[in-house]
């Protein structure tokens, strides 16, 4: 099979060179034995990866893609909701290549956006920050994000995913690991930790199912315990990585080591060692604005893309969403689940073999539907009442069908143009050409043999 | 001094037989014979005999030599090129993306070979088979050609020299379209000498459309028309009337006309001008030496040695099928060795003529008699020509063996002389192990046609240069690769020892980004190469993952 032997040979050949590869891809050593693929499953997944990009809101991203619950024909959010609802507002439009700022994303924006279930105060709770003006009406579509429409076109776009919770990135992040906020009275890492929480990690861990928490640009020395330091750039990384705050994940070794540089990833991939459960974190790329989706949209990709050549394609699963809304304007009001969410809806997307094509999942999910997904599939013990109560995300796949060929996405969305065939052109013109050659050929021909025939009579 | 002709015929213009064309020249009997009773007794006949006898010794070893192991390499970037032209004119959609139709040259091979793929799917060897049909088809013209000019026995000798000479061999084995050319090109000889010496101008017209077909098939048959040219201009055998001069060019004109046609129709039209534009500003792809290294032993040495002598030796006694000859070679060889692009089998139409010229010197030079014993045998003027015929058509079946066995035909990676060691097999590779959607980025165009040939992915060539004025226009430039790399538009690299001994700028460059882009080798390709401390497996192709 083909990732076996890719497998094999990307076990034995990191050598850069042509000379300095020793001996042939025959000769290599067996890749070292890949523990998740043992483990019994209720699914064929055997490698469910899960990554959190930051700050979008599914009407931001695919809010005019067919088929999706998008933008509403004719909505136009009014400037001022509460004292002239119906004078002035503004139409969503499309953000082309126009700067974009962080906007807020709290509790207060939120429900300054939701407004009691109206959901009319995307512009006017930014009224008076001239920098972000109505910027929050703004989305992007296929010109901006070809690699992830190309995945909706190919995978699973769900359209029904809400974060967690009505607020920022910390919350959020704990839901996604713990199914639970993780400081429930704000939007905050709490200065002594959570050690008080249970994670996903320590069930599997207790399971015996493999995980690693992948992060890109990995700082080991910055944690929960180190973050008065003041390493400005550190502290996205300390909230992006829950672990980074729980004593037992730093000091233990058997925990710690599974929180490794994303480098890593593409190592495990490569070598069909990947874990049962992978959860990234981006750093640079995280699409987080004023960031380049386009650098997020090609981190993004090169994850996709490293799985689907990797050995442990064939049973792997990899989901994407978006930490919070990031401020954006989205449509759909969030159900009220808790005290803390839902917030409003994320992009989220899942690539595997047994993903459904082109399909767009109606499901109403959040974060802790991938924790239910995982505790499902190795029979781990829910952790909150959130997880408990959440919607899996099994209706994305078809495990009836076999495994699909893995579809190396790129990033234009102009399909490749057929090529130009003009065969019966072709046929017909150089058809005219040979057929020539018969009358030329048949005269001279005709002629010789009568003149050979009146031979013959006169002899 | 008595002098004999091979066929007793005498000298100045009478060695043509005009009315000798098939078995024993009766076929005005076997025409009047006509049923099966008439074919019988044709059978019976002992010239008839005689004639299956020769044409099974020619036709055997030739075939034997073309057949032989013929799809054990595989294609090379030309073939690759051809038949995925082919293969998309077939409209097989695992070639339509990456083999437009209209590339470089007119499409003639490539739309009969579309037609055989379309009947029975694309495959190498059906390429290839369909060139060996071809080669054997030039090889029945020399016959004929010969035995028109000089009688049977010079035809039977250089069909089997054409036959078994290495050229002919190497290149009818290949999905090239200079066999088929060659083809079009001896038929319309053919045809000519038919016009001269029966003075019937439909036989020139007819040439004139053969002529077209060659260039139909490859446009540098339009060359040969110098040589026809040369030829009127100074025979005085025969005096081409203007009418039937200008007719002929019409007609020769008509039939090329489906280049431009299908060109314009299919909006194509300045494929063909760009291809042009960049051949004549090329750079040198050889030396000035090239020809004169790699085609007088592809067409066998011994064989050139005997119809140069016999020509210097006949000079004062040509006659316009030696001056006939002596054009169709002279051309084609002077302008390719001025043209700075040279290809080893660009000038595969000579083969034909100088076999003939080659078989007609042994068979019929003017020779001293002789009579000598040795021991205690009688050595006649007869025998050693016999001798000097075996020795030419055994040297030249040798040298071809050698050439045909596969192991010899992947060492060399001169453009036209065989496959491209590995090539095949890292493009099945290509094409079992990597996902849709995958690019890859060669050293060179030519490894990229051949992987993209069996590979089914798109493969684009560090190489090609930016600059329009020094590369193929079908080739598409990689502008910044390290971008794409950086990017993900480019998953994998590919290096490999053919395209590396050609630049080794550019290997250098590629390994670089192999170490620069955390470069992992997933597939290598080996060959076994001898060296004094034994056999040792060197590396000619590696394909390496790489990542931003």
């Amino acid at each position: 099979m083909r990732r076996r032997l890719a497998a094999a040979v990307g076990a034995l050949a990191l050598a850069i060179g042509p000379g300095a590869v020793a001996a042939p891809a025959a000769a290599a050593p067996p890749a070292p034995p890949d523990s998740a693929q043992d483990l019994p499953t209720a699914t064929p997944i055997k490698h469910f990866l899960v990554l959190m990009q930051e700050n979008h809101s599914f009407d931001n991203y695919f809010g005019t893609y067919p088929g999706a619950d998008g933008i509403p024909k004719g909505t136009c959010m009014p400037v001022d909701p509460v004292h002239e609802p119906a004078s002035d507002c503004v139409r969503p439009y499309h953000l082309e290549e126009q700067a974009i700022t962080d906007m807020g994303h709290n509790s207060d924006v939120f429900d300054a956006e939701y407004d009691g279930g109206k959901m009319d105060g995307f512009v006017s709770v930014f009224a008076d920050q001239p920098t972000v003006g109505t910027r929050a009406m703004g989305h992007y579509d296929d010109r901006d994000l070809p690699f992830y429409w190309n995945v909706a076109d190919n995978y699973v776009l769900f359209d029904r995913l809400f974060t967690s919770a009505a607020t920022g990135s910390v919350n959020n992040h704990f839901f996604w690991t713990t199914a639970q906020a993780g400081n429930p009275d704000a939007d905050r890492l709490l200065p002594g930790g959570f050690d008080h929480l249970t994670t996903i990690f320590d069930r599997l861990q207790k399971a015996g199912v493999s995980w690693k928490f992948y992060v890109q640009n990995y700082r080991p020395n910055v944690n929960f315990r180190t973050a008065t330091t003041g390493i400005a750039e550190a502290s996205a990384q300390l909230v992006w990585v829950p672990l980074l705050s729980f004593n037992r994940f730093l000091d233990d070794p058997a925990l710690n080591s599974r929180i490794v540089d994303m480098s890593e990833y593409y190592k495990d991939a490569a070598a069909g060692t990947l874990p049962a459960v992978s959860f990234m974190v981006p750093f640079g790329a995280s699409e987080h604005p004023p960031g380049s989706i386009e650098a997020g949209e090609r981190f993004v990709r090169s994850l996709v893309s490293a799985l689907m050549t990797s050995p442990s394609w064939d049973s792997s699963a990899f989901m994407w969403t978006y930490d919070d809304w990031g401020g954006w304007y989205d449509h759909v009001a969030p159900p009220k689940v808790d005290r803390f969410g839902y917030g409003f809806r994320s992009p989220a997307l899942l690539v595997s073999p047994y993903a459904r094509k082109g399909h767009v999942d109606h499901t109403t999910l959040d974060f802790t539907s991938e924790l239910k997904f995982i505790e499902n599939n190795w029979g781990v013990e829910p952790l909150a009442s959130r997880d408990r109560a959440a919607n899996d995300i099994t209706s994305a796949f078809d495990f009836s069908a076999g495994p699909r060929e893995p579809v190396l996405l790129g990033r234009s969305r102009v399909p490749p143009e057929p090529a130009d065939t003009p065969a019966a052109t072709v046929y017909a013109s150089y058809g005219v050409a040979v057929s020539l050659l018969v009358p030329f050929l048949l005269a001279p021909l005709r002629s010789s043999a009568s003149r050979l025939r009146r031979k013959g009579v006169r002899s | 001094m008595t002098t004999t002709r091979g066929d007793g015929s005498n000298l100045g213009g009478a060695r043509a037989r005009p009315d000798v064309a098939g078995p024993g020249g009766r076929r005005e009997e076997a025409a009047a014979g006509g049923a099966v009773g008439g074919w019988v007794t044709t059978l019976r006949r002992r010239s008839t005999r005689r004639y299956i006898g020769w044409a099974i010794v020619v036709a055997v070893p030739s075939l034997m030599l073309r057949l032989w192991a013929v799809d054990a390499l595989g294609v090379n970037s030309d073939e690759a090129v051809y038949a995925g032209q082919a293969a998309s004119l077939a409209r097989d959609p695992a070639f339509l993306p990456f083999f437009p139709v209209f590339r470089a040259h007119p499409l003639l091979f490539q739309s009969l070979l579309s037609l055989e793929y379309r009947a029975f799917g694309v495959t190498t060897l059906g390429g290839r088979l369909l060139a060996v049909a071809f080669g054997m088809g030039t090889v029945w013209l020399t016959y004929a050609i010969g035995a028109r000019l000089y009688g049977r026995r010079v035809g039977t000798l250089a069909a089997l020299l054409v036959g078994v000479m290495p050229y002919t061999v190497v290149v009818s084995r290949q999905i090239l379209l200079d066999t088929p050319m060659a083809f079009f090109a001896a038929l319309a000889l053919y045809l000519l000498i038919r016009y001269v010496q029966t003075d019937r101008a439909t036989w020139l017209y007819a040439s004139a459309v053969a002529l077209g077909l060659s260039t139909l098939t490859k446009e540098t048959a339009i060359l040969l028309a110098g040589g026809i040219y040369a030829f009127f201009a100074l025979t005085r055998k025969t005096r081409l009337r203007l009418g039937q001069a200008a007719l002929a060019v019409a007609v020769l004109v008509l039939t090329v006309l489906p280049y431009p046609i299908s060109l314009k129709l299919a909006g194509h039209t300045s494929t063909g001008g760009a291809f042009l534009t960049w051949q004549l500003l090329r750079r040198p792809n050889h030396t000035w030496w090239f020809y004169l290294q790699a085609v007088p032993p592809a067409l066998g040495l011994g064989v050139v040695a005997v119809a140069v002598v016999g020509i210097v030796l006949m000079r004062r006694v040509l006659t316009w099928s030696e001056h006939l000859l002596l054009a169709w070679i002279t051309v084609p060889c002077l302008f390719f060795e001025v043209w700075a692009v040279k290809g080893f089998q660009y000038l595969l139409p000579i083969a034909v003529p100088v076999a003939v010229l080659a078989a007609m010197v042994v068979v019929s030079v003017p020779l001293p008699q002789v009579r000598w014993r040795v021991a205690a045998r009688t050595v006649t003027t007869a025998g050693l020509r016999a001798a000097v015929a075996v020795l030419l058509v055994a040297s030249l079946a040798v040298t071809s063996w050698n050439r045909v066995q596969p192991d010899s035909g992947g060492s060399s990676f001169l453009a036209g002389t065989g496959g491209v060691p590995g090539g095949r097999e890292a493009g099945e590779w290509i094409d079992a192990n990597l996902p849709v959607g995958a690019e890859l980025l060669a050293l060179g165009p030519s490894m990229a046609n051949i992987l993209q040939f069996y590979g089914g992915h798109k493969v684009r060539a560090l190489s090609v240069s930016p600059n329009p004025l020094y590369r193929n226009p079908v080739y598409e430039p990689v502008i910044n690769p390290d971008l794409q790399i950086r990017q993900g538009n480019v998953q994998y690299l590919v290096w490999d020892s053919f395209s590396a001994g050609r630049s080794s700028f550019f290997s250098r460059r590629l390994l670089s980004f192999a170490e620069r882009y955390h470069g992992r080798v997933v597939h290598q390709e080996f060959i076994t190469a001898t060296t004094d401390e034994g056999p040792v497996r060197e590396p000619v192709i590696t394909i390496y993952e790489v990542r931003s």
